[in-house]
């Protein structure tokens, strides 16, 4: 995974230097009706805990997505809980004395305009995020900075690891996913390769990063997984792409995902 | 099995052998090059005589053999740009005769550019679906960074896709990249491509010919389903040293050549190597100093004639990649070759060739950083032997033989060193035994009737030792079986039956079918649309069934103007099984269960084929047109229905011009236009985890935009002494400055986030090149 983003810095790099060129052009392409989807997350910290319900829209709309209101959201777990989540916003269910405990199995049900959509997600013990740190990669003509989690991977599983991260409050639009299968038991400290699209807005001195350390379970990690090799293009374009396999039947997209989180923050020296 | 088989065609040979050999004589010989020894391939040789005058080409060692009955012949021997030799020889017993021909200055001034022995081959020879590139048109062709490559240049032929723009993969008839079987000197090539597939493996100094079998395969090739590409080394001149080289934009090349004893023996030698790193650390920039990129690779040959009887030939390639970035990360990937063959003459009508070959591939990876350091290689490794035999008789040349063939596959091992948060590991090795035989007649059977039949039975087992797991269709282990070294885990045994014909109504219209049957048992795993230094190699096993490919083909062909313009049309259909694709977020690196990753399904492809082509004149060159359809389908994939290949594209058209303008100046151009790429772009989006994610219909349902592209270069002769020649190249790569679409992404629009706006990449402008070649 961490050698494909590599791989990717890389052609980048050959090709650019070979002249490349990138220009924005009109494609024409097939509208497909709105698709349900659904996002649940059950953390295990104190609530609220969210279920975004929404509806996918044509390529061509501007990025607006229609919240679906009025649908039944319950939450069981496999020690005989159950958990009902009420519409707080629109398309945003939620319950806030709710805490997920590691270990245990939870599923999702949700009723809406007469669909049923369940899935299940198994949350993961919670591995602690011991501290971030700046890495200083010399490419591309600079000194890049980029972030470094450091943390304990347990060696008796088998754990899947998300990071979410915030520069100066705004999210990185990259996905940041890994596995510990080749790095079980072991003290890790993961780069997370970030390039923006514009090189002023590169990681630099002052700037406040804050990262969320999810431990998530198999299906969620090959969720995520699935879309980070379609976003990255390698040599020939890349992986052709589809819709990541959801743990939610009835063909909604999107995930229901109980996790831990952990959250640190780190100002760029 | 394969042996009993084996025994049974010597068995019926010997039987049938003595009905071919009844009163009759026998002229045999080499046909070989009067200025450098090289031996001359497809040289057409006829012995006229009174009643009969019968004819046939020499064979890859130049090798040829007719019989007649007693009388008084005259021999002639025709080879493209040499002068036709002639002698008069008597048949009362049979004789030896080797033959040297001479180049025809004359002719060579003027270019031309067909590369078969007898003029009207491509009308007369059952053969169908081969391409012989020919060299002169490779040293002509404008290609990209002025470096010629044998790769691209047989991308301009009708039925052969580009891999993508400056890329040297290609597609044969609706065939993945790793159904071409690529051999150099009979060894195979596993990864032909250098520098992220920009450049090829082929150093094009050391080449003496290249043929492409895009159907009608003949028995004695197996192992790949589309295509067989043929590439056979220079011998090196056995009378005189010589050096040539050439000095270019990104790489430097050096050919030596000569006798090893004179008449009897000779080596050559050719090297090329890369110098965008050496520019990229005179750099000021400590980024670019840094940086890694370069590749050489070494062609080396010898042969020795012992007699007429025997000769002994060994050829050896070794190249390798070194890409990387100080402190971060290195990448080298490479092949080796090694050949030693031995040819027989048993007798005036018996050739035989005896091979023993060598090959790898591998590659290693290194992560640099301290916390994060690992070393991962992996290689893919043959032993190979082959014994091919031919049997040249009046109207029948039959070629027999077997090959047995051993291969290692170790997927990954990583190591590490210090603090790394990497753990040490291995995937088991894996071991598989290729064997095969064949047999094939190629008939004429009359003067309007050409035939080419054969069979190949052959056989792939995957060997101990190892634990072999089998895989649910969910991915699960259902089973697991541990065995021994020398163990037979399964077998497979299939029987390829291969034949072509050729019906001509006269010297300039013929037409010709064909059939064939192929297999495979070495698969890569690819998520890219081309290879990858980083390619997975999979062999067929319990899990993965033998790939297999039925092509028809039909095809009309027609030369006019004294052989000056030759025409070809050819339909094919092609039927493929047991294709191989992979499941959403499947990991294929350094997997132990790789097998449980994969699913499978089938394709077919069909499309016409158009070629014109003027050999002689001032004015030379071709039009290829391509009209295809390639599809594949997977239970898991698209619900099940047909799509696209990835390498699916209707229209593909390749012009190829050379113009002589005056004894030193030549000039040459060359356009393409193909359809885009089949592509899957999203219908809609929405949004989870922050991130705008897009959402897909159908897979490869829409295009890429076409492709179009002019490339021209001029040559210029230098003064020409005895002793030594140059010539300057001056090329223009994408002469129009068009931007071709590479890859296109989706993103959200920079200053409208609330937007989204699909952004095309484009790789190469207009890029101009100047290339210094000499010979002394």
């Amino acid at each position: 995974m961490r050698k494909q983003s590599i791989y990717q810095i890389l052609f980048l790099a050959a090709t650019i230097s070979l002249s490349s060129c990138e220009k924005v052009i009109d494609v024409k392409l097939d509208s497909s009706a709105n698709q349900v989807v659904i996002e649940g997350n059950i953390t295990d910290q104190q609530g609220p805990q969210t279920i975004k319900i929404s509806q996918s829209v044509p390529y061509t709309d501007s990025n607006v997505y229609p919240a679906v209101t009025g649908a039944v959201v319950t939450v069981t777990d496999d020690a005989g809980g159950s958990w009902l989540f009420s519409e707080a916003q629109p398309g945003n269910y939620s319950l806030a004395s709710f805490r997920g405990v590691p270990g245990r199995t939870y599923t999702l049900h949700v009723n809406a305009n007469n669909v049923t959509y369940t899935a299940m997600s198994t949350m993961p013990k919670s591995v602690a995020l011991d501290s971030l740190s700046v890495d200083v990669i010399s490419f591309g003509g600079n000194e890049n900075k980029q972030v470094q989690v450091h943390f304990k991977d347990p060696g008796n599983q088998i754990n899947q690891y998300l990071y979410f991260m915030k520069i100066n409050g705004v999210q990185a639009k990259s996905i940041f996913v890994e596995n510990d299968r080749f790095t079980n038991g072991n003290d890790i400290s993961s780069v997370l390769f970030y390039f923006s699209e514009n090189d002023d807005e590169d990681l630099k001195s002052g700037d406040q990063v804050e990262v969320e350390m999810q431990s998530i379970d198999k299906s969620i990690f090959t969720y995520w997984f699935t879309l980070s090799q379609q976003t990255q293009n390698g040599p020939g374009g890349g992986v052709t792409p589809g819709n990541p396999p959801s743990n939610i039947n009835n063909n909604a997209l999107g995930y229901f995902s109980a996790h831990t989180t952990e959250r640190k923050t780190l100002t760029i020296e | 099995m394969i042996q009993k088989t084996y025994i049974f065609l010597i068995f019926i040979f010997c039987l049938i052998s003595p009905i071919f050999a009844q009163q009759r004589f026998t002229v045999s010989g080499t046909i070989r090059d009067a200025e450098t020894g090289e031996t001359l391939i497809g040289a057409t040789v006829r012995i006229q005589g009174n009643s009969q005058s019968p004819s046939t080409s020499s064979n890859a060692y130049g090798f040829y053999s007719l019989s007649g009955n007693s009388g008084e012949y005259m021999v002639r021997v025709t080879y493209t740009g040499y002068q036709t030799f002639s002698q008069k020889i008597v048949l009362n017993s049979s004789l030896k005769l080797n033959i040297e021909l001479k180049t025809n200055k004359a002719v060579l001034d003027e270019v031309v550019i067909s590369s078969r022995s007898r003029k009207d081959e491509n009308v007369r020879s059952p053969q169908m679906g081969l391409d012989k590139l020919d060299m002169k048109a490779l040293d002509n062709v404008p290609v990209l960074f002025g470096e010629k490559d044998i790769l691209k240049t047989i991308q301009l032929l009708p039925g052969v896709k580009s891999g993508g723009e400056g890329n040297t993969g290609f597609f044969v008839r609706g065939g993945a990249a790793d159904q071409n079987l690529i051999l150099l000197d009979e060894a195979t090539v596993y990864n032909s491509s250098h520098l992220l597939s920009f450049f090829s493996t082929f150093n094009s100094d050391a080449i003496k010919d290249v043929s492409l079998y895009k159907g009608g395969m003949p028995a004695q090739y197996g192992g790949r389903l589309s295509s067989v590409l043929d590439v056979k080394m220079q011998d090196g001149n056995n009378k005189e040293f010589g050096v040539q080289g050439g000095i270019g934009l990104i790489a430097s090349r050096l050919k030596l050549e000569g006798p090893i004893v004179k008449d009897k023996g000779s080596f050559m030698i050719s090297a090329r190597r890369t110098y965008i790193d050496v520019l990229l650390k005179a750099s000021k920039d400590s980024a670019l100093n840094t940086t890694t990129l370069n590749f050489y690779d070494i062609n080396a040959k010898a042969n020795y004639k012992f007699n007429d009887r025997n000769t002994v030939y060994l050829s050896g390639y070794f190249g390798k990649d070194n890409i990387g970035i100080r402190d971060l990360f290195a990448n080298d990937w490479g092949n080796t070759t090694a050949t030693v063959r031995l040819n027989h003459v048993f007798n005036n009508r018996l050739f035989s060739n005896t091979s023993f070959i060598y090959n790898k591939y591998n590659y290693t990876i290194e992560l640099l950083d301290e916390d994060n350091n690992a070393r991962v290689s992996s290689l893919i490794r043959d032993y190979n032997f082959k014994e091919d035999l031919q049997y040249f008789s009046n109207k029948h040349i039959i070629r027999f033989g077997m090959q047995a063939t051993h291969h290692r596959i170790a997927p990954s091992d990583i190591s590490t060193s210090g603090n790394s948060s990497f753990n040490p590991s291995s995937v088991e090795n894996r071991y598989g035994l290729e064997l095969a035989a064949y047999v094939s007649d190629e008939w004429k059977v009359s003067d309007h009737f050409n035939l080419l039949y054969g069979v190949r039975l052959s056989s792939f087992s995957l060997l101990g030792p190892g634990t072999i797991n089998t895989y649910a269709a969910n991915g699960d282990i259902e089973s697991s079986t541990t065995y021994k070294k020398g163990d037979f885990v399964k077998t497979f045994i299939y029987l390829e039956p291969r034949f072509s014909a050729s019906y001509s109504i006269n010297e300039e219209n013929s037409f010709k079918a064909s059939y064939n049957r192929n297999t495979q048992n070495i698969h890569i795993l690819t998520n890219a649309n081309t290879s990858s230094p980083t390619d997975q190699y999979v062999m067929s096993s319990n899990n993965i069934s033998p790939e297999l490919a039925d092509q028809v083909a039909a095809g009309y062909f027609k030369n006019s103007s004294d052989n000056s313009f030759e025409f070809s049309a050819e339909v094919y259909y092609k039927w493929l099984q047991n294709q191989i694709d992979y499941k959403d977020g499947a990991e294929l690196t350094a997997n132990a269960n790789v097998e449980s990753e994969l699913v499978y399904g089938k394709g077919r492809a069909y499309g016409l084929e158009l070629y014109a082509k003027k050999t002689k004149g001032k004015l030379t060159g071709w039009i290829s047109y391509t009209l295809a359809k390639t599809e594949r389908r997977f239970d898991e994939i698209n619900k099940g229905n047909y799509f696209p290949a990835k390498q699916d594209r209707t229209h593909d058209l390749s012009l190829v011009g050379m113009y002589d303008l005056s004894s030193r100046w030549s000039l040459s151009a060359n356009y393409i236009y193909s359809t885009g790429n089949a592509v899957t772009f999203p219908s809609g989006k929405y949004n989870v985890g922050g991130l705008t994610t897009y959402y897909y219909t159908e897979r490869n349902a829409n295009r890429m935009p076409f492709t179009s592209r002019l490339d021209i270069s001029a040559t210029l002769k230098g003064k020409e002494t005895k002793k030594f020649s140059s010539s300057w190249n001056f090329g223009v790569y994408n002469a129009l400055n068009r931007k071709n679409p590479y890859a296109i992404q989706f993103r959200d629009k920079e200053n409208d986030p609330t937007r989204t706006e699909a952004v095309q990449v484009s790789l190469f402008g207009i890029i101009p090149s100047v290339t210094w070649n000499f010979k002394f």
